[in-house]
């Protein structure tokens, strides 16, 4: 018994020679608990950062400035919508159901025939059907969060008090599903529809009409001008039309096989 | 039954052919579900890889019998009342593994000492490897009570997580319970057929039996190394935890290896160092001097395999550091060089006392033999390299100075002491703290011998020529390619020092028994003649053993961090932090005194196992009298 | 004369000790650290503890005078003196420790903090684990180009850095006196020598304010690099950087 005890108190003073050692030879170091978000940093994203992403939105992958910009008049300039929502509102040609300015500026992009700006109404509609998509959907298709980034950065920009609150969760996972692959459209007139060459020419249903006629360009174009002016819609303008207006990056948006689709498909428009 | 003498080959053969039956047998039941499952699985693959991106995620989720990892909040995980989930589960593993490190070591050694005696015909052997398995019977139970316990916690505390690796592991989950009925089997035939099956082919019988239960053994400890591994560095799921129905890459993830390796050689090393306590114990208990001689001899053995494992220890341990830096730089610097880095000075801490304690054993068991006298002039040099080297080996990278002394050296950096702080160093030094350690028993090896061969001089010289040699190389490598060449080089430059030091150790030995063969004995070993003293040295190796474990284990999993499963599953419990090292000491200290308390209770059942006690007047002597005489009629 | 054993012990003792001190402080000109001295010894005691108790002989000769001075009757009078004296140095000891100065507290700095898996700067996301320096192979595809945004890189450092880290980069830079922590010395082996390239850029394009809360004290002074360098900019000085020191920055691939 005493040889066990001897050994029992050799043993508990080894332990804790140990256990001092840890509590008291090393500093103490609390370590950082864990952090707060999880995958994005949305929880940490301040307001002005937020107003950040939204203006990025907004410029690129939001594709708004192709057609809201100061230079083809395709529609309405942006910088004072949110300043004059309370117009809007009250328009007897309102037909959304919003009722302050941040649910307006996201029904304005989801539903955009909600309300229609005097003038820039699809051809013989009368301003009762806007020709932008829904933004939520098609090839933009921003997610939930990115269109509150976009609806903030409205509000900032109209000068109006910006009443959106940064989310908490759902992601940029929508930013980085856009870089991997999309399934090839089917037909040259998915391509059409689904990149929205409407907007702007006329074509099929479509009566756009800040570029040129499409419904026969078959005769007065060869396949491999129509394919030229596609890739590089600046090289040779048709007469009377303006440059830059077109995007010039449907090279990278479509499969070469789609592109070759959509030129067979507007060679043949005779 | 008897077998005959050249039946002793075919059942050789036939156990290796049973042993690898059951190697082959497991991976190959589930590997045809698998492959039928992940055909499957390439199919869904690349059906949804060509839709839209945003449908992909669902039609994987619609095709896909997997979800992804479970999303936690604080409410999925239950508690009790005045119970801490954490620290519950957080102990119960670790005595599990302590108790299951030592039930799968025992055996490994056991058939090595068995071995041994069948070779060397000596009977001490076989009682010895006998006394060692009756330990590990009862050490097997609490194994799996332990098991249990900590299976219950996991289902209750943690379901989620419980179930998402049950979903992964249903497979291997299951061969691991059925497997546990072949250990059971094996454990048993081998404990209770060890007198039943002696002499001539029965030995190799039993020692084929010893052999499967290592096998058994050692496939259950991979199995279930896997699902902590996975939980470290998944692999076969998706960045989501969506599980692609192949359990194999899940199984074979980028530290399964690594910690099996690591995980074997410790579990040896610790195994030895828990019985060499029993020993000592045993030791110091016994009076008799014959008990003396046996348990001495004892604890010498087993400190001899717990040391031969500890040597090996580091270089496993290193394989393992530099895969966890190989799968994610971010978990090696929070292990190396955030706040995990003091547990690495408490660490190094402890293997300094493990490496001072074996050598201590070594000079007091020298004591032995009188010829033991030569060689004591040299125990304060082996003394000094290994202090020496101890030193570099846990100063840390980060220094503690006080605001005077930042002043002084104009910075938190040292010019001197700060390059003792980074691995090359540590790597010169534990490969001279390995190599001293040899030398001790070498020493001790030569104590109550004189060589007679005529080459004894060249011989010797021959010795300190390579030890030389080698130091100088080590040091080469070590400065030389550590601090001015760059890192690709300065990670390389630790294998050649590893292969210096194991030359250095592999040629000596082969030297030194051609030159002591046929030596002539001047003293000879008096076993049981060693001072108290050294058995303390025992008892510090096994309790710093234990401990070490215990904080090892505890940065292993504390590396994962705030998940559950490194980047695919989080967790979101109130637990979820990093604790103090002061508080994962205490935890530690804590199981150590649990598990030593236990491992006290069954050294204890073993002892009273033994012993008999009759009572007087308390059996009716007619009875026993009446069924004597009832025989004896019949 | 032989010197008994226990005073051998003492003497190898003190030797070592002032031996630290003797060749740090006063040779080297580089104090040992009281806290690392504190573990050498205790270690240096282990050591020399088991040397002297190594054989029977020995262990007699060490313990005889301490066990003559407890219980030889002869002795009473010293063995009173050593037994008042022995816990008046402990209480002293013990006072010395706990006793409040004017001292302020140690600060610990971690020198390398772990980084996180990914990091925002420049407005991007970038993988901390798999960012590579961009430049870093035009080191064997184009020396000439590589020379040149070194080049540039020493021009970022000597407009931006060296005011800190000093004009040879070892952290003395003219205003590094006034700093605490002080400015990392790239001369150090372990700092950028220890490190990947995008450790160092999350270090210079997140600053101080981009440390993670472990690596207190947390009043690094390094600015927020990213407000003030280009992206390109920054892989240029850490081009230099390593150019400089001649360090290779670490990699787990051979060349």
């Amino acid at each position: 018994m005493r040889n066990f005890l001897k050994v029992a108190f050799f043993s508990l003073l080894v332990i804790g020679l140990f256990a001092g050692f840890a509590n008291f030879g090393i500093p103490r170091i609390e370590p950082a608990p864990p952090p707060t978000e999880e995958k994005i940093d949305l929880g940490s994203l301040t307001m002005d950062q937020f107003l950040v992403l939204g203006e990025k939105i907004y410029k690129g992958k939001g594709t708004c400035t192709l057609c809201h910009n100061a230079l083809g008049g395709r529609a309405p300039l942006l910088e004072k919508a949110a300043a004059v929502t309370a117009a809007r509102l009250k328009d007897a040609r309102y037909k959304g159901d919003a009722t302050d300015i941040e649910s307006y500026l996201v029904e304005s992009m989801i539903k955009p025939s909600a309300f229609v700006v005097a003038g820039f109404g699809k051809k013989g509609t009368q301003d009762a059907v806007s020709p932008m998509p829904d933004v939520s959907a098609g090839s933009i298709g921003l997610n939930e969060v990115e269109i509150a980034a976009v609806t903030a950065y409205l509000q900032d920009m109209g000068g109006v008090e910006v009443t959106v609150e940064i989310p908490e969760d759902a992601g940029d996972s929508a930013a980085e599903d856009e870089e991997q692959q999309r399934k090839p459209y089917e037909s040259a007139e998915d391509i059409i529809s689904e990149i929205g060459c409407g907007a702007c020419h006329k074509v099929g249903e479509d009566e756009g009409e800040q570029g040129p006629d499409l419904t026969k360009i078959g005769a007065i174009r060869s396949a491999a001008h129509i394919r030229k002016s596609i890739l590089d819609p600046n090289a040779e303008l048709s007469k009377g039309f303006e440059k830059d207006l077109m995007p010039n990056d449907y090279g990278t948006q479509l499969y070469a096989s789609e592109l070759e689709m959509l030129v067979e498909y507007l060679a043949k428009l005779k | 039954m008897k077998f005959k003498n050249q039946n002793r080959w075919g059942i050789t053969v036939a156990g290796v052919a049973l042993l690898a039956l059951v190697f082959f047998l497991t991976p190959l039941s589930f590997s045809g579900e698998f492959f039928d499952i992940a055909a499957q699985a390439a199919e869904q693959a690349a059906e949804p890889a060509a839709e839209n991106s945003a449908e992909k995620t669902e039609g994987a989720e619609a095709a896909s019998p997997y979800g992804p990892a479970p999303k936690t909040t604080l409410a999925s995980y239950p508690t009790v009342k005045g119970v801490n989930s954490r620290l519950v589960i957080w102990l119960v593993a670790q005595l599990h593994l302590w108790f299951a490190a030592f039930v799968l070591a025992v055996p490994i050694f056991v058939f090595i000492i068995e071995a041994i005696g069948m070779r060397t015909r000596d009977r001490r052997y076989d009682n010895m490897a006998y006394e060692f398995i009756k330990v590990s019977i009862t050490a097997y139970s609490l194994t799996a009570i332990l098991g249990g316990l900590l299976l219950f916690s996991l289902m209750l505390f943690y379901p989620d997580l419980w179930s998402y690796l049950a979903t992964i592991f249903k497979d291997s989950m299951f061969w691991y319970a059925v497997l546990f009925f072949a250990e059971s089997a094996c454990l048993y035939l081998y404990y209770y057929g060890w007198h039943w099956l002696q002499g001539g082919d029965r030995k190799w019988v039993h020692l084929t039996i010893g052999l499967l239960l290592n096998a058994v053994g050692t496939m259950l400890m991979f199995l279930a190394n896997s699902w902590l591994t996975f939980m470290m560095s998944p692999e076969g799921v998706d960045a989501a935890g969506v599980f692609a129905g192949d359990i194999w890459p899940a199984i074979q993830n980028h530290l399964w290896n690594p910690i099996n390796l690591h995980r074997v050689v410790a579990n040896v090393a610790f195994g030895g160092s828990i019985v060499g306590a029993y020993a000592a114990f045993k030791f110091l208990s016994s009076s008799r001097a014959k008990d003396r001689a046996h348990y001495d001899w004892m604890g010498y053995n087993a400190n001899f395999i717990a040391i031969s494992a500890l040597l090996p220890l580091p270089f496993a341990g290193y394989y393992l550091t530099t895969e966890i830096y190989a799968f994610s730089q971010q978990m090696g610097i929070t292990l190396m060089g955030g706040i995990f880095a003091w547990l690495f000075i408490i660490q190094a801490v402890l293997i300094g006392a493990l490496f001072l304690s074996a050598n201590y054993y070594l000079w007091c068991c020298m004591g032995r033999s009188d010829g033991a006298v030569r060689y004591y002039k040299y125990i304060k040099y082996i003394a000094i390299v290994i202090v020496a080297a101890f030193l570099v080996w846990f100063t840390p990278h980060t220094l503690v100075l006080t605001n005077e002394e930042l002043k002084a050296l104009g910075g938190p950096y040292h010019k001197y002491v700060g390059p003792f702080g980074i691995m090359p160093a540590k790597n010169t030094a534990v490969n001279l703290m390995i190599l001293a350690t040899f030398v001790s028993f070498l020493f001790y090896r030569r104590a109550n011998k004189i060589a007679t061969v005529s080459w004894v001089n060249a011989g010797n010289a021959a010795q300190v020529a390579l030890f030389l040699v080698g130091v100088v190389n080590i040091f080469i490598l070590g400065v030389y390619y550590g601090y001015f060449t760059n890192t690709v080089y300065k990670i390389a430059a630790s294998i050649p020092q590893v292969c210096t030091t194991l030359t250095i150790i592999v040629a000596s030995i082969l030297i030194d028994s051609f030159m002591y063969r046929n030596s002539k004995e001047v003293a000879p070993l008096k076993w049981g003649r060693v001072p108290e003293r050294s058995q303390y040295a025992l008892f510090l190796l096994a309790v710093s053993f234990t401990w070490l474990m215990g904080l090892m284990g505890y940065i292993r999993s504390g590396i994962r961090q705030h998940w559950h499963v490194v980047d695919i599953m989080r967790d979101n419990s109130a637990d979820a932090f990093t604790p103090t090292m002061g508080f994962a000491a205490n935890v530690v200290s804590i199981g150590t005194i649990i598990f030593l308390s236990m491992v006290i209770f069954v050294f204890w059942l073993s002892q009273i196992s033994a012993k008999k006690t009759e009572p007087e007047n308390y059996w009716v002597p007619e009875a026993v009298d009446g069924m004597a005489a009832g025989g004896g009629k019949g | 004369m032989k010197i008994p054993k226990l005073l051998q012990a003492v003497l190898v003792l003190a030797i070592v000790y002032y031996g630290f001190i003797l060749v740090f402080d006063v040779i080297l000109d580089h104090v040992i650290p009281s806290s690392l001295l504190t573990m050498y010894m205790f270690f240096v005691v282990a050591g020399v503890f088991m040397v002297f108790t190594a054989t029977e002989e020995s262990t007699r000769e060490l313990v005889g005078p301490i066990k003559a001075l407890v219980e030889d009757p002869s002795k009473k009078t010293i063995r009173n003196v050593v037994f008042v004296i022995l816990p008046l140095l402990a209480g002293w000891y013990t006072y010395g420790k706990t006793s409040l100065s004017f001292e302020a507290p140690v600060e610990l700095r971690t020198i390398h903090p772990a980084p996180p898996s990914s990091m925002k700067a420049y407005g991007k996301r970038y993988d901390v684990i798999k960012l590579e320096n961009p430049l870093r192979k035009l080191e064997k595809e184009d020396p000439k180009k590589f020379k040149e945004h070194v080049a540039a890189g020493a021009k970022v450092y000597i407009q931006n850095c060296h005011f800190c880290h000093g004009d040879k980069l070892d952290g003395r830079g003219p205003y590094a006196a006034g700093l605490n922590p002080t400015p990392a010395n790239f001369q150090d082996i372990g700092t950028i020598a220890q490190l990947q390239e995008s450790y160092l850029f999350w270090r210079i394009a997140t600053g101080g304010p981009g440390l993670p809360k472990e690596a207190a004290p947390w009043i690094s002074s390094m600015p927020i690099w990213q407000n003030f360098l280009s992206e390109e900019e920054i892989w240029q000085v850490i081009l230099f950087l390593y150019d400089y020191t001649g360090y290779q920055p670490r990699s787990f691939g051979h060349e």
